[in-house]
């Protein structure tokens, strides 16, 4: 496993991906906690997983497949719930730039 | 009626024979949450109107001489991420403050059609990532037993509400231990259902490998009966599987007991109340052997990666777009400015830091290095059971490593939060049904001391098992 102590640009560039604003004065705590929290995954080096198949889920289920099938309706709760609306369609701010 | 000596099983019978009206009981219970809840912090908020329509109409139905369910009119609290249609919904988060349901999650449709009745929401930790409430947007819940410690978490305001008689039951989610963790604390019991045993349709998703519904209750008793009520396949859950429950007679069932988890680390309190556990069980002639589960100790790395993975995909909908807006927040933004401001101001510490981590761990280079390495130990992790269960049919093993902690304790040490999640962990892992059960019986609780719970973790499916073993438990502590 590579040792990799997320620095300051790292972090920044993280909250980034994850569409996250931090604030300034936070960042020299959530640096120090996350570098402690990776710091504590390097047990898992001693673990031999030569040939172990990865675990990719909870479920015992293989393929559960159903009719591609429209189910009845939509629910008109969820478009209602929407911030802004035209007619049945949520209306977002433009995605692309000029 | 004193409301805290009520189970499920004495309501009912109170109720057909016209001891009282649900109505009367469910009044009595927002009287005395009216009194209690100040000091407790266990609601987010009340749900009257509600609650009185459906106790209003189970009295209906009796009236009209209507065979009730068993779950009619019990007055049931209910986790804040589990959704209740057209009821403000946070999962205790400030970007969901002003959200409300769109529909009922699939647990919550089938106790209404069994008349179930809806006190209100609970506090938990933001999203239900957490082991104290105290990463709640809005309150910290205080354990009843000590208003200076923690009720655990994340289902501490369910756990609390149960443990001082502000419902009857409740409703939990947990994806490390967040049912059996505050249920051990609080002094009630939790129970975590097999990976796919109750449907996570409408369950607000943190880690959608490991998240589960499921039931907190005074009794093992009435755990099994709400469990009974909302277990099942649902087609809006892939991963939910058709499953009828039996309780079984629980007689012949071996007990490992794994080396690894009595090897020191414990409290002291908590070491007796765990050997106190083993004594009473060897009454019941319940056979024990020592196993071993050697890699269960890596469990909290394992989980402290694959979760916040699963969390950084879970979260990526909370846009600012879809749910509701905040007020910092405005159409006149651009798209990207509306993401980073709502999620900024809309997520705490804690639920960032999952999504940061998430993201790191995932991300080009380290993806191999962390995630792929940590679903390898999961998989070592669930075949320490599968041997384990060759062997033996329940396994045995503390909770948590204390009894509840002190409200600002461990709340600025996550690492140090984390690792006291070691025993709850490996069955979220693994798929596995776990409970937690008090040691003590109510009337024999000292006074001052803290309550500490015992978990039994059971084969997949096999909840009958956990379930049987605790109520011949139960059944022998309060004889």
């Amino acid at each position: 496993m590579k040792k990799e102590i997320i620095s300051k640009k790292t972090l920044e560039y993280l909250a980034g991906l994850a569409r996250i604003e931090l604030k300034l004065e936070k960042e020299e705590k959530l640096l120090k906690d996350l570098g402690k929290i990776l710091g504590h995954f390097e047990e898992l080096e001693k673990v031999d997983t030569e040939n172990i198949e990865p675990m990719a889920g909870g479920t015992i289920q293989i393929n559960v497949f159903r009719e591609d099938d429209a189910m009845a309706g939509k629910n008109q709760k969820l478009v209602e719930a929407f911030p802004e609306k035209e007619g049945d369609f949520l209306k977002v701010p433009a995605v692309f730039e000029e | 009626m004193e409301l805290k000596n009520l189970t499920i099983k004495k309501f009912h019978e109170g109720l057909i024979n016209k001891q009282f009206s649900a109505f009367e009981i469910t009044k009595a219970f927002f009287d005395y949450i009216e009194k209690k809840d100040s000091e407790i912090d266990a609601y987010l908020r009340l749900t009257k109107d509600l609650a009185f329509s459906q106790a209003n109409k189970t009295d209906v139905d009796l009236a009209n001489g209507k065979e009730l369910d068993i779950l009619a009119g019990i007055p049931l609290a209910i986790k804040d991420n589990i959704l209740i249609e057209d009821e403000p919904t946070t999962a205790a988060s400030k970007i969901l403050a002003n959200y409300r349901a769109s529909y009922d999650a699939t647990a919550i449709k089938k106790l209404k059609s069994f008349g179930a009745v809806f006190l209100g929401k609970t506090n938990m930790d933001e999203f239900a990532m957490g082991a104290s409430t105290e990463n709640s947007g809005f309150k910290t819940t205080k354990n009843p037993y000590d208003l200076e410690r923690v009720a655990g978490g994340s289902s501490g305001g369910s756990a609390a509400a149960v443990a001082a008689d502000m419902a009857l039951a409740a409703l939990g989610s947990d994806t490390g231990g967040s049912i059996r963790q505050p249920a051990s604390f609080c002094g009630v019991v939790g129970l975590k259902p097999t990976y796919g045993a109750v449907s996570r349709h409408g369950l607000i998703a943190m880690a959608s490998s490991l998240d589960q519904i499921g039931p907190i209750a005074k009794t093992v008793e009435d755990a099994a009966i709400l469990f009974q009520a909302i277990a099942g396949k649902d087609e809006f859950d892939a991963t939910s599987v058709n499953y009828e429950y039996k309780l079984g007679n629980a007689k012949k069932l071996k007990i490992g007991l794994p080396k690894e988890y009595f090897s020191g680390g414990l409290d002291k309190e908590t070491e007796k109340g765990i050997e106190e556990a083993i004594q009473n069980l060897k009454s019941l002639e319940l056979e024990f052997k020592e196993i071993s589960l050697p890699h269960t100790k890596y469990a909290v790395s394992v989980y402290y990666i694959i979760m916040p993975a699963e969390v950084s995909a879970n979260l990526a909908r909370y846009d600012g777009i879809r749910y509701s807006q905040m007020s910092n927040v405005s159409g006149q933004m651009s798209l990207r400015d509306i993401y980073f401001k709502t999620r900024g101001s809309g997520f705490g510490d804690e639920v960032k830091r999952r999504a940061i981590l998430g993201t790191f761990v995932l991300s080009h280079g380290y993806y191999d290095a962390y995630y792929t390495k940590a679903q390898k130990v999961r998989q070592l992790i669930k075949k320490d059971f599968d041997e384990a269960f060759k062997e033996v049919d329940v396994i045995l093993t503390p909770v948590y490593p204390t009894p509840a902690f002190k409200i600002g304790e461990k709340v600025d040490d996550p690492l140090k939060m984390y690792l006291g999640d070691i025993f709850t962990i490996p069955a979220n892992l693994a798929g596995l049904p776990a409970i937690s059960i008090p040691v003590k019986s109510k009337k024999s609780e000292v006074k001052g001391e803290l309550p500490v719970g015992f978990q039994l973790i059971g084969k997949p499916f096999h909840e009958a098992d956990i379930l049987g073993i605790g109520q011949r438990y139960e059944q022998l502590i309060y004889a």
